[in-house]
């Protein structure tokens, strides 16, 4: 016995899609799996090493022309508490802050001294001596205002 | 004259073009989106430091990556990529120094090009992260860079300096 729906005409409008979805697919779950979006991370990138203090120290080389330092001492504040941030910062010309805005400003204004005298931004030196319990992240806003006053170079030196 | 009819059309089953359209758009923005690179041992577990400014950089095959945890007291913990894997590499351990042995290694390797990128956490004393600084220098590598997430901190709170030099 025939079966009259078995007759019924069967068109393709195209080229066969499956196996184009198919690796479209993969390619799109191995993406979705091996990608990282994680926040966008950045370096500051320093070219300058610890200064080692004492015993030990680099020799500077003779080379190369003699930069300035410009000193700022870090302290953590013996108030703050457990991972608690916060630092107090003070060097050559610049007041006793714990403000990385006033950090740059005060560094802004020793680089435009300097400039003015003749002595060129990139044989300015910014050495930061933190003390042993300061933290990173501090450490990281003091770097940053630096590079914010346009200073190129940037170093930590050994603990004090 | 005979007239030529159109040929009766019959769609053999779902229409895929708009599911084709919409992948090939999510693949598209995953390619641009996704960072797909060399396995450097990130630890992800490292609660970076935040920061505005910064650096990226391209060519990470000329990197050593160190995780640098923070430790209640001691050295603090380091990982880094050691051949094939991320492992711990100790700063010292009894007389031997492994991680001055990797970093002098990886100097070696990479002479003039060799940069060590620092992944600190940011609650880090410094006195942890000084010991590791401490061991690039020695090993020889000036080019350092200190990997921050994208971000603001709130300012921290006004402290009088005064008593500070006696914490220290």
């Amino acid at each position: 016995m025939k079966m009259k729906g078995a007759k019924q005409v069967h068109y393709d409008s195209g080229p066969n899609m499956t196996p184009l979805v198919d690796v479209v697919m993969v390619i799109l779950i191995f993406l979705m799996l091996a990608g990282s979006f994680a926040g966008t991370t950045r370096f500051l990138v320093s070219k300058q090493g610890i200064h080692k203090q004492g015993v030990g120290g680099a020799h500077p080389d003779p080379n190369k022309p003699i930069e300035t330092p410009i000193e700022i001492r870090i302290n953590r504040p013996p108030t703050l508490g457990g991972d608690d941030n916060g630092f107090v910062a003070e060097g050559t010309g610049i007041k006793p802050t714990s403000s990385p805005d006033a950090i740059r400003e005060a560094l802004r204004v020793k680089r435009e001294q300097f400039n003015a005298a003749g002595t060129p931004t990139d044989q300015l030196q910014v050495v930061l001596y933190p003390g042993r319990h300061v933290k990173y992240q501090d450490l990281i806003q003091i770097y940053q205002a630096a590079l914010q006053a346009n200073y190129t170079k940037v170093a930590f030196a050994t603990s004090h | 004259m005979k007239k030529h009819s159109m040929p009766e059309m019959k769609e053999g089953g779902v229409n895929v073009t708009p599911l084709i359209d919409i992948v090939m758009c999510l693949i598209i923005f995953f390619m641009l989106v996704a960072k797909i690179g060399v396995a450097r041992g990130v630890d992800k577990d490292i609660k970076l430091p935040n920061a505005l400014l910064g650096k990226v950089i391209k060519d990470m095959g000329t990197t050593l990556t160190l995780n640098v945890h923070h430790m209640p007291s001691g050295d603090p913990q380091v990982t880094a990529m050691v051949g094939d894997k991320a492992k711990e590499v100790k700063i010292t351990d009894g007389t031997d120094t492994p991680l001055l042995r990797v970093l002098k290694e990886f100097k070696r390797t990479h002479e003039a090009k060799a940069v060590v990128i620092i992944r600190g956490d940011q609650n880090l004393d410094y006195g942890q992260l000084e010991m590791v600084l401490m061991a690039i220098a020695t090993a020889g590598i000036t080019d350092t860079a200190y990997e921050t997430k994208e971000g603001t901190v709130a300012p921290p709170e006004a402290h009088s300096a005064a008593p500070v030099a006696a914490a220290q």
